[in-house]
């Protein structure tokens, strides 16, 4: 990369970019670089640096949103959210020290733009689901925007959930405005433990189909469960299933009763109170839980399907392949890590997939894995042309974060 | 909603009161859904806000009905379940009867429609020639291979069995048994006597048992809604007049109906007469004694109760009785008061397909809202069905019968029949 | 409202294009005489109407796809129409287009319980999703006041609401899946069962597009367990700015209602006469709040919405006692529109949102300009989200009223951005909002939007005439006026 460009302001992100679309030097744009190894390497000699563009422009904790700066950190925003007792109820996860960085990095305009969401997926949505407006400047070297400061807004495409997971690969976002929620009065955890990976989705499916408001359910196999750092979970010697459960401290004791009640049948449970159950949260989260991950160069697959399905697509990859898992969203994410291969498996991989129904995700590999192999769903037909000519559309020199999603695009 | 009628248009009181009842409408849609056609046939044209457009249309411009224009209103089962679901209370009743009878008087129907039409207006209601032309239809059975099209499917619909005129439906008094705590008349109806006697056999039991004085008028007859409905307005009226006089002069607190269909329409008779001079307010009067059999007994209470170990009930609640009067919880809390354990079919607001004289004039549309209205009565699993509408029981169980005449499904009773058994009647035929 | 010139040409090949789609739908599907096509004129907006060039209804995915693909080829515009409820005339007929409705789609396709989806055709509607799966205590959280009767597929193309979308979310947070016909007659899948997808999303992107990207023919939708319990508080105020401040306070103290609705004075009249809910004739305002989860939950919030009701100046409060009651609560609010409905024979309804603290403001604009314009109004509100519903009562057989009604009602929205707020929240633009888009969007902005449709519908031969005030052709949004080489290298930090 031969030389970073640093803009301040949203004026002088848009110069960079008409410079970038005159004279067709693409760029790889960047918050704080937290997640530059997710996706394909960018084919780019230029990178636009937006972190100068922080700051909260205007949080009013009562409308329930906040509109910052793209590459205001997640960090500060988290700060001044507990102040008043707020959340970004998506839960961005961390992925710094998963992708072999520093842990507490990343920006909002980073997690929108992977469409990053944790553990509360299943029950609030992702980073897509609460993005309520942007403005930005769209490889052609024009501002826009879209959507507003309101929830409740259909004025128009709604182009904030085509620009949440773009990967910076049409626009690139100079402010943002997401909705936050009230933080839980109290949090707890339900451990099963002892359960197959089958039976496991068996459990959650019973949990989130409960009017329990269950607000997290995942399990980790017994080798996931040893490398948590909470005692009570990695000290089992068995697997753990958590469900989480969250709201006002008198809701909160009555649903883990009702929860044992009906996930006990015999198995053994226990409760994870405050700390503990903050950290193992965290911990899935961040997935911070890969069997022998020591960032020892293993590659990690990220899988989404239907939630019953996770079991037998695990099972497929895992059976005799010194591969290992563990699931969140009740089964319908798992995080899949093997040996490093040159390939990473991914017909492998991707074959289970498709028969389960879903798609996979290729997160951390060496950087020429990533450009061999498809790190996103490869699209056929018909979806193939319009990523193309919505790509084409918004970024016709194809300057903003080439080959990061799709080599050539 | 908006309406184009010129001065002189309005000035004929019918089209004024279908402006009225136009105006009220804001074509939101919410009717479609619950529209029996419109869940078969997913089309505007045969929806209620469909039809209520083309009749604007039709009345608007003056012109005579088309024949486009007469299919989908001849679609229509005046099962009045969009006005249940009316948030807003279009009178959409009277605004298709108004377009029924545009089309009969301007409208030339094909020959054959003609003469069925009028067949059925003639002999249906008439006991004595519907008996007749039934015992004729069974006897023909054989040879309806031989029948054109619509016909062959009549003598299908009939009974095999006509059962034996029954001496309550002749004019009379039945004495109440205790204390006379009402003088109330009874529609002995028209149809159902013959198909069915033993349901005015079972309310006269059940009313008498009550402490109803029971009259049967002479005089009185079918109540008009089965011409009513074919848009045969004279003829609805000449019923209705004999009715009425025939009710007055039997000098009674109530006409208990327990035909639902019949119901619908004689608690509507001052609407019908609503411009004759002479008739406007005895009709009115009439039509305010009018009570289902339901109504009564739920005000005189069930009775003592004789039965134990009751089979369980999958009520059937006829369009009539539900949309047409109202009438949706009252039959229900009878069978429970009874001893009856009451299931509730799914899709419960939609039609059986019979609506009067339709299952015989679109038998295709009739066939499919039958096969899913049994379809929906068997899995509530309920022993026996009952149901407050003769129109409705005869068609239910000739959907379950497959049309063989052999029953295979549970028996289908009045719902009268069986509060008469709960309280010390015959246990009605059919149940084991 | 000025829609697009009709093309002759098209016009002149009726007949023809009629043969087309009759080969492909057989029997009562196409629908070609006039009396007929007219019933089809304007969906749920009475305001605008037009007679379609044809009215086709298939029945399979493969026939939408043949029309498609036929209408692409032979440049034949497709306005597709699920219920006809939409309340934007986004179903509106064009002379030249075939109005291709959805009714036929209605039948529910897979429960899956264990997954908590159902499948289900695009006509199937809001609330049968919600009957299939009741028996077993799930049910489908969106739900539009015209539930009964709109279709899933038009709960997508407009994204809609309701009153429980503050704590469940909009349509856009609740469907997994749909299969769409592009309009080349090309049938693709987004989404599915799992979650998120492998690209672009472009189920997020089709929800709320109006019709203009492709026509919706199946859908995956997420279920939920019914709350244990629920219960509705209603709570009656001196004002709509103390009711407001409630608002704002319940939020602040940090709960979400499964549902907050507000009416002012006109429009709890206009309900208490006709359901006779039991509401106070003696406030300016009502707010209904619904507290739902187990019943120490709720119990629990109630006490803390009862204080700061309370503290917020309410001179009326009840909560429910029972089911019956809370049900009770829930008629009037349920029947505003056609209640108001009874007060005049016509009215227009507004869908601004606007930022919940600027509530009282915007009231007080309304109720002048409602004095400005000699008509009456009566609002109802989502006010947990802002969301407003104005209604302006007018009749439409008075010369000059509908006018009157729509300069007014632009007026409110209008001064909705102005306050910061937006257009419209839940009913879509359509054509009713259509020019007004210049309020909220620059041109870029909007250019910006029409990119998207060029990659789905290069030809613009889907729904056109709506949401956009003018739909610039997709070479002219390709082109990019750069000049190489003349651009300095930006005066920006550099490393």
């Amino acid at each position: 990369m031969s030389e970073t460009l640093k803009p301040e302001t949203a004026e002088q992100v848009l110069d960079a970019v008409k410079w970038a679309a005159a004279s067709e030097s693409p760029l790889a744009v960047k918050g704080q670089g937290s997640k530059e190894g997710f996706g394909r390497a960018v084919e780019a000699d230029c990178r636009l640096d937006l972190s100068g563009l922080t700051g909260i422009g205007c949080y009013e904790p009562n409308e329930l949103f906040m509109t910052a700066g793209a590459a205001t950190t997640l960090a500060e925003i988290e700060a001044a959210l507990r102040q008043n007792n707020q959340q970004m109820a998506f839960e961005p996860a961390d992925l710094g020290i998963l992708l072999g960085g520093e842990g507490d990095a990343g920006t909002i305009g980073g997690a929108i733009a992977c469409n990053l969401a944790g553990p509360r997926r299943i029950k609030v949505g992702a980073a897509r689901d609460h993005f309520l407006g942007f403005n930005a400047v769209s490889g052609r070297g024009e501002t826009f925007k879209s959507g507003g400061t309101v929830v409740k807004n259909v004025t128009g495409f709604d182009l904030s959930k085509l620009i949440a997971g773009s990967f910076g690969t049409l626009a690139v976002m100079t402010e943002v405005t997401f909705k936050v929620l009230p933080a839980p009065e109290k949090t707890r955890t339900v451990l099963v433990l002892g359960l197959s990976d089958q039976d496991a989705m068996k459990a959650m499916a019973k949990a989130l189909g409960s009017s329990h408001e269950v607000s997290g359910a995942a399990h980790l196999p017994e080798a996931a469960a040893k490398g948590s750092k909470v005692s009570h979970v990695a000290g089992t010697g068995r697997s753990v299933t958590a469900f989480r459960v969250e709201g006002p401290g008198p809701s909160v004791e009555h649903r883990c009763r009702a929860l044992t009640a009906l996930l006990g049948g015999g198995a053994s449970v226990e409760e994870l109170h405050s700390e503990n159950s903050a950290l193992l949260w965290r911990e899935i989260c961040d997935v911070r839980l890969l069997d022998g991950d020591g960032g020892n160069g293993r590659q990690v697959w990220r899988l989404s399907v239907p939630p019953m399905n996770g079991a037998g697509v695990a099972e497929q990859l895992t059976a005799g392949t010194g591969a290992s898992v563990f699931y969140d969203w009740g089964g319908g994410l798992i995080w899949l890590t093997m040996d490093a291969t040159p390939d990473a498996g991914h017909e492998t991989v991707r074959r289970a997939v498709e028969a389960a129904g879903g798609h996979a995700t290729l997160v951390r590999a060496g950087a020429d894995v990533r450009n061999r192999v498809p790190v996103f769903e490869p699209q056929t037909g018909a979806l193939r042309e319009i990523t193309a000519r919505i790509k084409e559309g918004f970024d016709p020199k194809g300057i903003l974060n080439p080959g990061r999603m799709v080599e050539g695009v | 909603m908006r309406t184009d009628f010129t001065l002189a248009q309005l000035a004929d009181p019918e089209i004024d009161a279908a402006n009225t009842i136009l105006r009220t409408c804001v074509h939101c849609g919410f009717c479609t859904a619950t529209c029996p056609t419109y869940v078969l046939l997913g089309d505007e044209l045969d929806s209620p806000r469909g039809r209520i457009y083309m009749i604007k249309n039709l009345l608007e411009s003056g012109q005579p009905a088309t024949a486009k224009v007469v299919k989908h209103i001849d679609r229509c089962l005046s099962c009045l379940s969009c006005m249940t679901t009316c948030p807003a209370s279009v009178d959409y009743m009277h605004l298709v009867d108004r377009a029924r009878v545009r089309i009969e008087k301007t409208f030339a129907r094909p020959w054959p429609e003609r003469v069925l039409r009028a067949l059925l207006a003639f002999v249906l209601p008439s006991p004595g020639m519907f008996r007749l032309a039934l015992k004729a239809a069974a006897l023909g059975r054989p040879f309806k291979g031989m029948l054109p099209g619509r016909l062959k499917g009549l003598v299908t619909m009939a009974p095999a069995r006509v059962p034996a005129a029954s001496a309550v439906d002749r004019p009379q008094v039945f004495e109440a048994e205790g204390k006379r705590l009402k003088r109330v008349a009874l529609l002995t109806g028209c149809a159902q006597q013959v198909l069915r006697p033993s349901i005015n056999e079972a309310t006269v039991r059940l009313l008498t048992r009550r402490g109803c004085e029971v009259v049967v008028a002479e005089g009185a007859g079918c109540c008009g809604a089965l011409v009513h409905h074919m848009g045969r307005e004279d003829q609805a009226r000449k019923q209705a007049r004999a009715n009425i006089e025939a009710w007055e002069k039997a000098g009674v607190e109530a006409v208990v109906i327990n035909a639902s269909g019949c119901g619908t329409t004689i608690k509507d008779y001052g609407w019908m007469l609503k411009h004759d001079p002479v008739w406007a307010e005895r009709a009115a009067r009439i039509a305010g004694l009018a009570r289902d059999v339901s109504e009564i007994i739920n005000e005189l209470g069930v009775g003592e109760l004789t039965e134990k170990g009751l089979p369980a009930v999958t009520y059937h609640s006829a369009c009539s009785m539900q949309h047409g009067q109202g009438l949706s919880e009252e039959p229900k809390a009878l069978l429970a008061a009874a001893g009856f354990e009451v299931r509730e079919p799914a899709e419960g607001h939609l039609c059986c397909g019979s609506a009067g004289t339709y299952n015989m004039l679109q038998p295709e549309l009739a066939g499919r809202l039958l096969e899913r209205k049994v379809e929906n009565l068997k899995r509530a699993g309920g022993a026996v069905i009952a149901t407050g509408n003769i129109g409705c029981l005869e068609q239910i169980a000739g959907g379950l019968a497959g049309g063989t005449g052999e029953n295979k499904g549970p028996p289908v009773v009045h719902t009268i029949e069986l509060l008469d058994w709960a309280t010390g009647g015959p246990k009605p035929e059919g149940i084991p | 409202m000025k829609m697009p010139q009709p093309d002759a040409g098209v016009i002149a090949r009726r007949a023809e294009i009629i043969e087309a789609m009759q080969a492909i739908v057989l029997g009562e599907g196409v629908i070609t005489d006039e009396e007929e096509l007219r019933v089809y004129d304007h969906d749920g907006l009475m305001a605008y109407k037009g007679l379609p060039l044809v009215v086709v209804l298939p029945e399979t995915t493969g026939q939408v796809s043949a029309i498609l693909e036929y209408c692409a080829a032979n440049e034949v515009k497709i306005v597709p129409r699920g219920a006809g409820t939409g309340l934007s005339g986004g179903a509106l007929p064009l002379a030249d287009a075939i109005t291709l409705g959805l009714g036929k789609f209605n039948k529910i396709l897979e429960i899956d319980y264990d997954n908590r989806t159902v499948i289900t055709q695009s006509g199937v509607t809001n609330l049968a999703i919600t009957e299939a799966v009741e028996d077993e205590g799930f049910y489908y959280a969106p739900d539009p006041s015209s539930q009964i009767a709109c279709s899933i597929g038009g709960n997508i193309a407009e994204n809609s609401g309701g009153v429980h979308c503050l704590k469940y979310g909009l349509t856009t947070n609740n469907v997994l899946g749909i299969e769409m016909v592009l309009m080349s007659g090309k049938i693709v899948h987004f989404g599915g069962k799992h979650l998120d997808s492998g690209g672009y999303d472009l189920l997020g992107v089709a929800t709320g597009s109006e019709g203009l990207l492709g026509v919706i023919t199946e859908v995956t939708v997420r279920i939920l367990q019914k709350p244990e319990t629920a219960r509705a508080l209603l709570l009656g105020f001196p004002s709509n700015k103390s009711a407001g401040n409630c608002v704002a306070a319940i939020i602040g103290a940090g709960i979400i209602p499964g549902g907050m609705e507000m009416m002012d004075k006109p429009a709890i009249h206009a309900t208490e006469d006709f359901v006779h809910a039991g509401y106070p004739l003696d406030v300016q305002a009502l707010l209904i709040v619904e507290l739902d989860g187990p019943e120490v939950e709720v119990d629990h919030l109630i006490e803390r919405v009862d204080a700061i009701a309370r503290q917020a100046g309410a001179t009326h409060l009840s909560v429910s006692r029972s089911e019956e009651e809370r049900q009770a609560f829930w008629s009037g609010r349920k029947n505003a529109f056609p209640a108001v409905g009874r007060l005049s024979p016509d009215y227009l309804c507004m869908d601004g949102t606007i930022p919940r603290r600027k509530l009282a403001d915007v009231l007080q604009r309304i109720e002048e300009l409602s004095q400005q314009y000699g008509l009456r109004i009566a609002n109802v509100f989502h006010a947990g989200d802002g969301n407003l519903h104005p209604l302006i009562l007018f009749d439409a057989n008075e010369p000059g009223e509908l006018e009157k009604a729509e300069n007014f009602g632009a007026d409110i929205l209008r001064y909705c951005v102005e306050v910061g707020g937006v257009l419209t929240g839940e009913h879509g633009v359509g054509i009713e909002k259509r020019d007004l888009m210049g309020v909220m969007f620059t041109e870029d902005d909007m250019n910006h939007q029409q990119r998207l449709k060029c990659a789905f519908d290069p030809a613009h031969l889907l729904n056109p005439g709506k949401v956009y005030p003018t739909l610039h052709r997709c070479s002219e949004l390709g082109r990019m006026f750069v000049h190489k080489g003349k651009l300095p290298f930006p005066d920006i930090p550099r490393f």
